[in-house]
């Protein structure tokens, strides 16, 4: 008897171990090895009546800021200014829920691309690097094969497009096709792809790139729904989805040890009304092994120096530089009534 | 009777005739007009070409001088390094042995100063060629071998043979480097510096928070102009700099400091943990408005702690209190900043005026640049001695050695990006490529067989090339301009426009055929 239950033990013990071995991912897999962190947010509609998809992109923009990637590596693309939209009873505010808790608008919102700005051209262009020769380094995605891209987009949405702006709209193949261009040219290490539109998940069914982490607010045959309409502003204020997330993030420190995998769960049916879409099959980490930041957050590895050059001797520069020589203009004050020009007699 | 059929029989073939020339125009001219005024406009490309190119099998090749006292050392070095080199695919070493003349060997009997011995020596070796180094026996030295500024090594004996293929390795040639830089994935390296480009913008912004309560005295222009730019004059072969200074008044960053009471001057340090440090590059660029330059910009920064918060001292990770005089820090691919605290006797003044040491500030960014631009840390090895640098421009064979990995990294850069452009053209059927992008990748594509990619000079100016031209290849605006047009939703457009006109046409078709057929069956009945 006692053999025997040592026997079990034994196997017991044998098989536990050959399992967690077996499922055990080596932790330096599960470390990302990202030098930098991006973020492309896009609101896709304009007029009034779209105002909380202005305040879902927003939403995420504050998040990403506080949680720590500069405006320089956010690239922000909102349709309409609601903030100083004549009909937004309080200016300079856009607020996530009708109890105005938090002013998602803030102090300094970088908008990168506004106004009939944003266009599927533009957009593609940003992604892929094929920028216009005269694309401000603002404008640009500068990425490398080391950064990690957060990309959000927002709007209405159908089966397989997304509509930017009522006059056009970008396909999920040709969404595919940008994602992996980008690939191709080591543009990123991974994404992780958001969107909050109607029928969403439908937008990344035709990805093929690998390194792709996709979440979408709805399944494709669904509508995603707005939270609540406020009455002051007298349209819907938030969307679901968004308005969760941002509940979610705002709980999110940069050293919080919050999981992906909790960021895909934050949004359940009894909430959101429709159902969370997530593929995973593209990604090659466990989410639930992954931290929050690595998307959301910003690394920016420091180096202390240790060794600055003792320098001896005073240099100087050999090779001048020609100085554009300055012709210093002459200025003086226009008389504040031009009375010579008048005729005095 | 025979005439009223013969009449119908007219207008029916004039009918058929009608139709015909309907399906003649539609089908035979209109069909392969549409087909080629739709086609994706591509210049054809040297696909097999770039398909045979092998991204890894690029290596430099490199001249290496042995000079030695008598043969038997002299063969006994270069036995060790080729033995050392045989099997590395990254760099073929030519070496070539001498016996060094009577008057060198008493040159370097007599002098004992060692920079002094390479100055006497350069008038007998030629050591102002790029990509060719000396190895040179010295008697009686302190150490197995000596490194200094110059294209030279000097060396004890034969027993130094291990230290030289180390310092060969490590120093002079940095395999590990140049491997990293061919790799798929970037190396340590390749992940500190900028990515290689024909130009860079380096800013260097004084940044001074309280400007009311003291003044700082530093002329940012002249140091930029004389340090910076006696450094990247030294890099003129490779990348073209604009330089730039700024002042950026008011821009306070909370630094979370913690006191500490000390027995100094200031009875006290504020200690700064390295991972808030980051911040502070997030504040820095709001303001530094580096992206007015469309260069990728190296920026440099020198923070003037206000005196109620110094001196400000950094602590690593582990907790370690930094031990230099000089606070800085920098981080890989977007620059280096320089902390400094004005000193106590100064801010127990009434009117505070801090100088800050430019030597001092100045060497750290030099040193920072350095990295940034590509010119890496070297590890010491024992029983080497490396000459400190004691001046802003960097050694002759680093340069020669940035130049080796520059050139590697571009050639297979631009291998790997006209790989990807062919794939992507197989995979992605809407993508233009028009005369100008074809002549970019075409001239990319003769630069590289032209042998970019083995040295230095001509060839470095050649991987330049093609790596630019590959690279305005990928990312020209036009590929994208069938964006409107996606091939997927082709017939949407297609059928709505066509199918009305067609309809008639291929439903006449049958008719046609049948009246073409019948017609002499028809014309016999009626005979």
């Amino acid at each position: 008897m006692a053999f025997t239950n040592l026997m079990l033990v034994f196997i017991f013990n044998l098989l536990y171990l050959s399992l967690s071995s077996g499922i055990e991912i080596p932790e330096e897999f599960q470390k990302s090895n990202h030098t930098n962190n991006w973020a492309v947010l896009v609101d896709t509609s304009r007029f009034w009546f779209n105002y909380r998809h202005v305040a879902n992109v927003l939403s995420i923009y504050r998040s990403v800021k506080r949680l720590g990637i500069p405006d320089s590596q956010i690239i922000l693309m909102i349709s309409d200014d609601m903030a100083c939209n004549p009909r937004n009873p309080r200016p300079a505010t856009i607020f996530n829920s009708a109890h105005e808790q938090i002013n998602v608008y803030g102090d300094d919102v970088e908008v990168d691309y506004r106004g009939y700005e944003v266009s599927v051209e533009n957009f593609i262009r940003l992604l892929t690097g094929r920028v216009p020769p005269d694309t401000p380094r603002s404008k640009q995605l500068l990425t490398d094969e080391g950064s990690n891209i957060l990309i959000y987009l927002t709007g209405h949405g159908g089966d397989g497009f997304l509509k930017f702006q009522d006059s056009e709209e970008v396909t999920s193949q040709e969404l595919a096709d940008a994602l992996e261009q980008m690939w191709q040219k080591k543009r990123y290490n991974e994404i992780f792809f958001i969107i909050d539109t109607c029928q969403a998940s439908s937008m990344y069914e035709k990805f093929y790139s690998p390194n792709i982490l996709a979440t979408a607010s709805s399944l494709v045959g669904e509508d995603s729904l707005s939270h609540h309409v406020d009455s002051a502003i007298g349209v819907y204020i938030i969307d679901r989805y968004t308005y969760y997330v941002l509940e979610f993030l705002e709980n999110v420190h940069p050293n919080s040890k919050r999981t992906m995998s909790e960021f895909l769960a934050v949004c359940p049916k009894s909430a959101c009304l429709s159902t969370v879409g997530v593929r995973k099959d593209l990604f090659n980490r466990d989410p639930s092994k992954v931290p929050i930041t690595d998307f959301f957050g910003s690394v920016r590895p420091v180096i202390l120096t240790t060794d600055p050059i003792n320098i001896v001797e005073t240099p100087k520069r050999k090779k001048k530089t020609e100085n554009k020589t300055k012709v210093q203009v002459k200025r003086d004050y226009v008389p504040q009534f031009p009375m010579h020009l008048v005729q005095v007699t | 009777m025979g005439s009223e059929n013969n009449i119908s029989n007219a207008d029916e073939s004039n009918r058929m005739w009608a139709s015909a020339s309907f399906v003649g125009v539609l089908i035979i001219i209109g069909m392969p007009l549409w087909w080629k005024t739709t086609e994706v406009y591509r210049v054809s490309l040297p696909y097999e070409k770039i398909s045979s190119f092998k991204p890894l099998s690029h290596f430099v090749t490199t001249e290496l001088k042995v000079l030695a006292n008598d043969d038997a050392t002299a063969s006994k070095i270069v036995s060790e390094i080729q033995k050392a080199f045989a099997e590395s695919d990254i760099i073929k070493i030519k070496i070539e042995k001498t016996v060094m003349s009577e008057r060198q060997q008493h040159i370097l009997r007599s002098v004992v100063d060692m920079e002094k011995a390479v100055e006497e020596l350069a008038s007998t070796l030629d050591l102002d060629q790029e990509n060719i180094f000396h190895v040179v026996q010295k008697k009686s030295l302190s150490h197995n071998i000596w490194v200094g500024n110059e294209r030279i090594m000097f060396f004890d004996d034969e027993k130094a043979s291990e230290t030289i293929v180390k310092a060969l390795d490590g120093w002079i040639y940095q395999t590990s480097v140049l491997r990293g830089a061919r790799s798929d994935t970037p190396d340590q390296a390749r992940s500190t510096r900028f990515p290689p480009e024909s130009a860079y913008h380096i800013t260097l912004s004084i940044v001074h928070p309280r400007p009311d309560t003291m003044q700082v005295v530093w002329n940012a222009a002249e140091a930029v102009e004389d340090y910076i730019g006696s450094f990247v004059d030294e890099l003129s072969s490779l990348h073209n700099f604009t330089l730039k200074s700024q002042w950026l008044h008011l821009l306070d960053f909370e630094f979370q400091a913690r006191e500490i009471k000390e027995a100094s001057e200031w009875g006290r340090h504020f200690a700064v943990r390295q991972d808030r440090l980051s911040l502070l590059l997030t504040r820095l660029e709001e303001r530094a408005a580096t992206h007015v330059s469309e260069l990728s910009t190296i920026n440099l920064a020198l923070y003037i702690v206000p005196c109620d918060k110094a001196p400000i001292i950094i602590y690593d990770n582990e907790g370690r209190k930094n031990p230099l005089s000089i606070q800085a820090f920098m981080s890989p691919k977007w620059g280096g900043v320089v902390i400094a605290s004005p000193p106590a006797e100064q801010c127990s003044q009434q009117v505070r005026e801090f100088e800050p040491s430019v030597g001092q500030v100045m060497g750290a960014f030099v040193s920072h640049l350095r990295e940034l631009l590509g010119i890496t840390k070297k590890d010491a090895i024992e029983g080497a001695h490396l000459e400190p640098l004691r001046s802003v421009s960097p050694r002759r064979w680093e340069v020669d050695a940035l130049l080796r990995i520059r050139t590697l990294e571009q050639v297979t850069s631009a291998e790997r990006t006209l790989q990807s452009l062919a794939q992507l053209l197989e995979e992605i059927s809407n993508i233009v490529i028009n005369d100008e992008v074809g002549a970019s990748i075409a001239a990319a594509v003769s630069e590289l067989e032209a042998g970019a990619g083995e040295g230095a000079g001509a060839d470095a100016a050649r991987a330049g090339r093609a790596h630019a031209h590959a690279q305005r290849a990928f990312t020209h605006p036009s590929l994208l301009a069938l964006l409107y047009f996606p091939d997927d939703q082709k017939y949407a457009i297609y059928i709505p426009l066509f199918l009305p006109i067609m309809f008639p046409v291929v439903l006449s078709l049958r008719i046609l055929l049948l009246w073409f057929m019948g017609k002499p069956v028809h014309k016999e009945k009626t005979d």
